[in-house]
């Protein structure tokens, strides 16, 4: 892990309307870190990774990916994984795969190669040439990372990737995330899952589209004076904690 | 613009239709079913003869009598001569009847007396002598039956016979008539209900906001999108065109290039007309909704059934903003009237105004999709 920012978001603010997604939310994510926005639904973790995806322009505030403001400059240097599976059902793995690689520049033996790689890695190689509706949930996630993964990004931003799947496939795909961090990508990911505090490298606790605090899990748990991270939270939500 | 990236997009939307078979044979089957009904229903050619007058209007007791006469239907009113020559050479009309034919020439309640010196004049298109005596014989009989049958000693005035070169020739048959709408009607409703449920689902799946978060334009997707969709309008229009063309006998006068160059005009700015409207549904039944929404007024007010000089004056300037009318005019002018590019380009301009507005609106919505 090293020193360098990946992002930087200074006093961000989004509106919808009368709706404040995001009030005044400032945060610093590392570069090689996994860095998890930890809080409820409505809190501004989504508007967040689409902010700093591009998807949503500041109201106020600035946002830095990657030394450059969120646009088509840094994109290709982005993976993005919506929250369920953004893929063309109509359409096998193999052929998803494909379609995003050439739409981030990879075509030829260098996408073949990296599609493949990315199969094995997610074991979904016996599945390749089936199409996406046919696939379980679990599959379709995996194959939703792997679309998200073609092109190597240097950041990866997971909008609540492990929604809706089982145990077993969510440690499969953390096991990823944190390899995938050892090879020196930077990972923003959202979850609402306090169980998942454990394996980020940092949390911060996102509320009312501002970060409530920032540190390893067991800094928080000793900062709030709580015994778990989701008491953790709920002590600085409610303002209970000094 | 990067094109392997538009052309990813494209080889995307073919390879979605290639997995959807389903959809791929509606593209094909429907219009052919459609176009051998219509072949079925009118190919035999032995409808009325559609004729238009001059200074009457639909109620009048002229045109009343005239359309009772066996193989011609009065099918438009006109308060002046050149736009009811101008539906002849647009092949809406077969004949026109001027106003010096009828109530100016005879006056009814003073038991049939033929004005002297009048002479009724019948305007035809082309050479064919039997659609010339089928009108002037049922102005001889309307005129006769509006006299009580009494014909004025001296009989009834000769008539002056008027014939306007058809850029195409003869008279076309019904089918020529009306696969230029048929494949207008084709290539606008198909592209647009492809084009817009496809892009709802581009929306509502999130593969869109995945693409907007890529290195990708949106000047890049709408030509993606448009290129994925044309062969399928192509082959479609092909379908149909070739169907009128080799089965039912349809012509084509003018160059076939221009008849192309037309629906790829058309479809252009449906394409992305599609694009834009998708935007303002939230599922696939709302998008349904704006078929009839968008295709209907163009049918009824588009030139398809009744020319569109016959129209109210208030429609008809609504009429010149859709596409369908330009395109089943243009298209008429080449098929039937063999007319070329200069003849069509006024067509063509307003395709191309309708194309370029349309892409217009299409980056103006995914602009949107960026809150």
């Amino acid at each position: 892990m090293s020193d360098a920012v990946a992002i930087r978001a200074d006093s961000l603010v989004k509106t919808f309307g009368p709706v404040r997604a995001l009030d005044g939310l400032s945060l610093e994510v590392r570069a090689g870190e996994i860095l998890g926005l930890i809080g409820p639904n409505g809190a501004g973790k989504s508007t967040f990774i689409r902010a700093v995806a591009g998807l949503v322009s500041p109201s106020d505030g600035t946002v830095e990916v990657l030394g450059e403001r969120p646009g088509r400059a840094v994109a290709g240097r982005i993976g993005y994984m919506t929250q369920s599976a953004a893929l063309y059902e109509d359409l096998s793995i193999r052929e998803n795969l494909s379609f995003f690689g050439r739409i981030y520049g990879l075509a030829g033996p260098a996408a073949r190669d990296r599609g493949e790689q990315l199969l094995a890695l997610l074991r979904l190689t016996e599945k390749v040439d089936r199409p996406v509706h046919e696939l379980s949930g679990g599959q379709r996630q995996l194959a939703n990372l792997a679309c998200a993964m073609i092109h190597e990004p240097r950041l990866l931003l997971l909008d609540e990737p492990t929604v809706g799947i089982d145990p077993e496939l969510r440690r499969r795909l953390w096991g990823e995330f944190t390899a995938l961090r050892d090879d020196g990508t930077t990972i923003l990911v959202t979850t609402h899952v306090m169980d998942e505090a454990d394996r980020c490298d940092r949390i911060a606790f996102v509320a009312d589209g501002r970060v409530l605090d920032v540190g390893t899990a067991r800094e928080l748990v000793a900062r709030a004076s709580a015994d778990s991270v989701e008491d953790a939270f709920l002590r600085l939500r409610d303002g209970g904690a000094a | 613009m990067n094109v392997s990236r538009t052309g990813a997009l494209a080889l995307r939307i073919v390879r979605g239709f290639r997995h959807d078979r389903r959809t791929l044979a509606l593209v094909a089957i429907v219009p052919l079913i459609v176009m051998v009904l219509i072949g079925y229903l009118v190919g035999d050619d032995k409808e009325s003869l559609r004729v238009g007058v001059v200074g009457a209007t639909l109620d009048s007791e002229f045109v009343r009598a005239y359309d009772r006469q066996r193989g011609v239907t009065v099918t438009a009113t006109f308060t002046n001569e050149a736009d009811a020559v101008a539906a002849l050479r647009d092949g809406d009309l077969d004949g026109v009847v001027l106003g010096a034919g009828h109530e100016s020439c005879i006056h009814p309640p003073d038991g049939g007396v033929v004005i002297e010196g009048c002479v009724p004049v019948i305007v035809v298109g082309g050479q064919d002598v039997q659609v010339e005596s089928a009108i002037a014989q049922a102005w001889q009989l309307a005129s006769a039956q509006l006299m009580d049958q009494v014909i004025p000693p001296g009989g009834l005035p000769n008539l002056e016979i008027d014939r306007i070169d058809l850029p195409g020739g003869e008279r076309p048959s019904t089918i020529s008539y009306a696969a230029p709408a048929m494949v207008t009607t084709f290539a606008f409703l198909f592209t647009f209900m492809l084009t817009s449920v496809a892009f709802l689902r581009e929306r509502s799946s999130g593969t869109l906001e995945r693409l907007l978060a890529s290195p990708i334009t949106k000047a890049e997707i709408l030509a993606g999108y448009l290129l994925g969709f044309l062969p399928f309008a192509a082959i479609q229009a092909t379908l149909v065109l070739g169907y009128a063309i080799v089965i039912l006998h349809a012509k084509v006068a003018g160059p076939f290039w221009l008849v192309v160059l037309v629906l790829v005009l058309l479809v252009v700015g449906v394409v992305n007309l599609g694009i834009a409207l998708s935007f303002y549904a939230r599922n696939e039944l709302q998008v349904i909704q704006f078929i009839p929404l968008m295709l209907l007024p163009q049918v009824f007010l588009g030139g398809l059934f009744w020319p569109v000089v016959t129209l109210w004056e208030p429609l008809r300037a609504v009429s010149v903003l859709f596409p369908v009318t330009h395109a089943v005019h243009a298209l008429r002018a080449v098929m039937l009237g063999g007319q070329g590019l200069a003849d069509v380009a006024p067509d063509l301009l307003s395709l191309v105004l309708f194309a370029a507005a349309m892409i217009g609106l299409g980056v103006l919505v995914l602009r949107r999709q960026r809150a």
